[in-house]
């Protein structure tokens, strides 16, 4: 046997067949992270499947990590539809954001019946290039309702459910939990994904308004008194 | 007397007396003959024709399509009369069709029930020929039965010189027109200008969502004479019209558009929320809006269009059910007050293109702030929160003093929360205290 040969070499050979490929096929939009895209079948948010993602915190960086996603549909100059967004949206920063507002549709429905209602509408017309839903109340039946209604679109469907949810059995082919990283970091646990599981937690560089600095420690929090912090040394700006 | 088909299968046919026709079928429903809704439901045929024809005839009792030539549009002869009687099903009529090369001969056949679909001269002969005398004036009917001839057929085989004088020159030259070998112009119908047809309920509807099987006749026919007119619609209104009053329902979309299984969506979602106040007794459904439609070239392999037209309808749909206010768009305004920095807009306004700012903003904004505990002159949110950045101040408002954001002079800080979230707070400077403003997600 060659002594030279390489883990590499042996890779490209048409009998060795590698895991990780398995869901290579899958369509995908790249998440703007490359940490991420290297974990998710396909090399990205998959197109025509549900993403779920468990949030509970605002303020993480939860939004931010779709940031790029807006970004590629603004680019592709089809529309994202938010349904049932948590709180108001704060044009300035979303078009800041890189986001669209000429194709961003915001839908606030009343209930959660019209809730799901309009979140099928949208997944199952894939007139929408993305889609990102709120569902805080939905149960597994209705999750699965969404999957089979975004299934054979090229539409990114996202949906937002609490972390408590995390124990119950989903539809949605790719499940990332999120929560707060270190430093200032978006914490990712990838819960399920076609292929094999994984299993460590990655820590993306979601856009933060500030760099992160050795003396940024919420869990620290120093007595410092609030006058002081507002001499502070860097005011930034007067309106 | 005229039968439905119900009717004509248990024998009530043509010209047979109330009594016999009693006999006939002992659960028969006999309503007068109402000439004015007749006309009125012609019309109404008729604009929707205009989806299928670019000819469209009214006779008193028939209505007649000129197919020659879009044949190859729909498809071929099977697929446009399929598509005919489709349409004419869903709208809750009850036809008998014929097709032939002569518009006379279609008439007749269709008058007579036979159900006839002849695409060249040779077979609706053979058709006509079987076609009783009946179909010809009275008089000369009768004349043609007394000389023993009782079909089409029949009296044709006689000598034409002994034909006219037994049965005129009038019925000759019908007879002539019906196979084809005299031409048979006809006076068009003239699509309306404006779009505004009335339809009077059979009985008060007190179900709004029973309305949508009515209202279906008045959307076809929209349908329709937007395709003949080559024009779209934007706006249209239907107008439930009760005994004294009416309640409008406004119909809006986001495009131009002539698709008939659209507007009857739109309509679906709106009387869906709709709860009556009074029994409706007619309907009418009026275009407010309309604007030319133009043709669009689509490339062989390019699927964008549709795409273009799917996110208008969906969009719409979602306006209908859940209402204008509650499916938006969001843009920047020039104002430094956070509160005001954005603008919601209807979904198909222009947008002004907004500034950006130069600072960070937090994606989400709470409406109103949450105000946050002050200890050692630290604001708390489950525990103190670490400053980052600030102040920022902003002061800005004094002319609206009277709004409800008014005059605002505030010091924004961006804080880290014990849980790490980012936050955005700021510190009222004249009456004090902490609020808590946006998430930085």
């Amino acid at each position: 046997m060659n002594a030279a040969l390489s883990l590499s070499d042996i890779l490209v050979r048409p009998d060795v067949w590698r895991g990780r490929l398995a869901g290579a096929e899958v369509p995908a939009l790249s998440s703007g992270f490359a940490a991420l895209d290297a974990e998710l079948p396909g090399g990205g948010w998959p197109r025509g499947a549900l993403s779920e993602l468990l949030a509970d915190e605002a303020g993480v960086g939860e939004c931010s990590l779709l940031l790029p996603v807006l970004n590629a549909m603004r680019d592709e100059g089809r529309w994202t539809v938010l349904i049932a967004p948590p709180h108001g949206l704060h044009a300035p920063a979303w078009v800041a954001g890189g986001a669209d507002c000429a194709h961003l549709a915001v839908v606030a429905p009343e209930s959660r019946r019209d809730l799901l209602w309009a979140a099928e509408q949208a997944l199952a017309s894939g007139a929408a290039g993305a889609v990102v839903c709120w569902a805080k109340q939905a149960d597994p039946a209705q999750v699965r309702r969404l999957q089979v209604a975004v299934a054979g679109s090229d539409t990114l469907a996202f949906v937002f459910r609490p972390q408590r949810v995390r124990p119950e059995a989903s539809a949605a082919p790719l499940r990332l939990a999120l929560s707060a990283g270190r430093e200032g970091k978006l914490g990712v646990e990838v819960l399920k994904r076609r292929g094999p599981p994984c299993t460590r937690t990655l820590y993306l560089d979601v856009p933060r308004p500030l760099a992160w600095r050795d003396d940024h420690d919420a869990s620290l929090a120093r007595p410092a008194s609030a006058a002081a912090a507002a001499r502070g040394p860097r005011p930034l700006a007067v309106a | 007397m005229i039968g439905d088909e119900v009717a004509w299968r248990a024998g009530v046919e043509r010209g047979i007396g109330v009594a016999a026709a009693r006999a006939l079928s002992p659960g028969i429903a006999l309503l007068a003959r109402d000439v004015q809704r007749e006309e009125m439901a012609m019309r109404t045929l008729a604009c929707w024709a205009g989806s299928l024809a670019p000819r469209v005839v009214v006779t008193p009792d028939t209505l007649l399509l000129e197919i020659g030539s879009c044949l190859r549009l729909f498809g071929g002869l099977e697929k446009l009369r399929e598509a005919a009687l489709a349409g004419i099903g869903a709208q809750g009529f009850c036809v008998w069709p014929a097709v032939t090369p002569t518009p006379l001969g279609a008439e007749w056949l269709a008058c007579l029930h036979t159900d006839a679909c002849c695409s060249d001269t040779e077979s609706t002969r053979v058709q006509l020929d079987a076609l009783s005398v009946d179909v010809l004036p009275d008089k000369a009917a009768t004349a043609l039965v007394r000389f023993g001839a009782r079909t089409l057929g029949e009296a044709r085989r006689l000598p034409s010189s002994a034909l006219a004088r037994r049965i005129g020159a009038e019925s000759l030259q019908l007879l002539a027109r019906a196979y084809g070998e005299c031409p048979d112009p006809r006076p068009e119908f003239v699509f309306p200008e404006r779009f505004a047809l009335p339809l009077q309920l059979p009985a008060a509807v007190e179900n709004a969502a029973a309305l949508l099987f009515a209202a279906r006749r008045l959307t076809a026919a929209l349908a329709g004479w937007l395709t003949a007119r080559q024009a779209g619609v934007r706006e249209a209104v239907l107008r439930l019209q009760h005994r004294r009053d009416e309640t409008p329902v406004p119909l809006q979309f986001a495009d131009l558009t002539a698709d008939g299984a659209r507007f009857e969506r739109v309509l679906r979602e709106r009387l869906d929320r709709l709860t009556l106040a009074a029994p409706v007794e007619a309907l009418c459904l009026e275009a407010t809006q309309i604007g030319p439609l133009p043709g669009c070239n689509r490339s062989l392999f390019d699927a964008d269009q549709g795409v273009k037209e799917g996110i208008g309808a969906l969009l719409e749909r979602l306006t209908a059910r859940l209402g204008d206010e509650r499916v938006y768009r969001v843009t920047p305004h020039a104002d430094h007050r956070p509160e005001c920095a954005t603008r919601r807009l209807r979904l198909f306004e222009k947008t002004a293109s907004g500034t950006v700012p130069a600072l960070p903003r937090p994606l989400w904004l709470l409406d109103p702030p949450e105000p946050l505990r002050e200890v050692d002159g630290r604001p708390h949110r489950k525990g103190p929160l670490q400053l980052l950045a600030g102040p920022e101040r902003i002061e800005s408002g004094w002319w609206d003093s009277g709004e409800r954001v008014g005059d605002v002079r505030r010091d924004y800080f961006i804080a880290l929360a014990e849980d790490a979230a980012w936050l955005w707070i700021y510190r009222e400077c004249r009456a004090g205290g902490w609020f808590l403003q946006g998430y930085f997600s």
